[in-house]
């Protein structure tokens, strides 16, 4: 399947999941994106389930308590909700898995160049800020302080902002020296 | 506020994603008429930096601590529709690339983040700067957490007026506005005041360093 098929598949999947509120539907819609995955099938799931973990517990338990104390308890929505959520987010990540953004915007260079520039920064920036935090606990060698958190924090934050301002100008400098606007 | 798919109803989505078109085309026309050929790298870079401002932790009393959300420092610095256009792309990247966030929730957090939390921010801090920057700027980074929450709180609450089965239950996101402003609301206001302090701080400093000449 070509990944802007695949995207637009997605897209209509979630609208469908959305649509939908038959259990026995959405339960075989879980059943078909679970056989999609193949052998991806655990760590997707995994993904999946500890991503919506939190939120759904919260939602779930506090649903729970207070229709509970109101007399409108729902089952059915209890299950409804969390099949819904987990089929969504398993689908999710069986597209982030399996679906190249690169290749499915190929048909525009500038939203190519787009996404693929701000794809690559996003990686780039996250691991030079994973390096920012691992310094700084590196050379704590008490527990910080609130106001060393807070003083670290925005250096970090500063710094960033100040290398996306350089590093804009240099890539707009090197794609103008690439041919990259004289289309 | 990362509000997972599966909470909101298609019924406010899609006019949501229609309104939130029509915006992103708004402000591509508009950074395209001041930016040109430098649109397309601004932009990424941009939008990655508001990925990695989202990554900075707001540490709170106790220990615990929360994610800045960076809406008033790009909006303040970079401007509200540049602000709206970096924090969409980043959404949307999180909810497709990373699975975080969602799909069905990208639209409200749009609109409610970069553009309205974005606009607040940056018309408080306009309006109050010549007063005090400082309280302009934490007013600005407080209100740009607190109504953007709001919004989304009010989002949430509508659902189960909007979307629910014919015996009254919920079909999305289950409790209404009376449970959704003050769960949202309060913590957010704490929030806010951390953002502040943390925007004020990172303001200070790159203005520190323009004036002694640095990069930025």
């Amino acid at each position: 399947m070509s990944d802007r098929l695949m995207l637009l598949t997605y897209l209509a999947g979630v609208l469908l999941a959305t649509s939908l509120h038959d259990l026995r539907v959405l339960g075989a819609g879980l059943l078909l994106t679970a056989a999609l995955c193949g052998r991806a099938l655990p760590r997707v799931l995994r993904r999946a389930v500890l991503a919506i973990l939190l939120f759904n517990s919260v939602v779930t338990v506090s649903y729970v308590a207070l229709s509970l104390w109101q007399g409108t308890f729902s089952p059915r929505y209890v299950l409804l909700v969390n099949l819904r959520v987990l089929l969504l987010a398993t689908m999710t990540f069986l597209l982030a898995e399996r679906f190249n953004p690169f290749r499915a915007f190929a048909f525009s260079p500038s939203l190519l160049f787009l996404t693929s520039l701000c794809y690559s920064q996003v990686l780039t920036l996250r691991r030079l800020f994973g390096e920012f935090r691992h310094a700084f606990r590196s050379r704590s060698i008490v527990r910080p302080g609130l106001r060393d958190l807070y003083r670290h924090g925005a250096a970090t934050a500063a710094f960033f902002m100040r290398k996306s301002v350089s590093d804009a100008g240099e890539i707009a400098r090197a794609m103008t020296s690439r041919g990259f606007f004289n289309d | 506020m990362h509000i997972p798919d599966g909470f909101i109803s298609p019924k406010m989505y899609l006019p949501l994603y229609a309104v939130a078109a029509g915006c992103w085309a708004w402000a591509i026309r508009r950074l395209r008429r001041t930016l040109d050929e430098r649109t397309i790298p601004w932009l990424a870079v941009l939008a990655a930096l508001s990925f990695i401002l989202m990554m900075v932790t707001i540490p709170l009393p106790g220990g615990s601590s929360v994610h800045a959300t960076g809406i008033c420092l790009l909006a303040v610095v970079f401007g509200v529709w540049p602000a709206f256009l970096a924090i969409s792309l980043v959404l949307l990247i999180q909810a497709l690339l990373f699975g975080t966030g969602g799909i069905t929730s990208l639209p409200l957090n749009a609109l409610a983040m970069g553009l309205v939390g974005g606009a607040i921010a940056a018309g408080v801090f306009r309006t109050l700067k010549g007063w005090n920057e400082t309280a302009a700027l934490a007013a600005a980074a407080w209100l740009s957490v607190m109504v953007p929450a709001f919004l989304v709180a009010l989002a949430l609450g509508l659902q189960p007026l909007i979307a629910s089965a014919e015996d009254g239950t919920p079909l999305f996101f289950p409790f209404g506005v009376e449970v959704t402003l003050p769960a949202l609301l309060l913590p957010h206001a704490l929030l806010g005041v951390g953002e502040g302090l943390l925007t004020v701080l990172v303001y200070r400093l790159v203005r520190d360093l323009r004036r002694e000449g640095g990069a930025a």
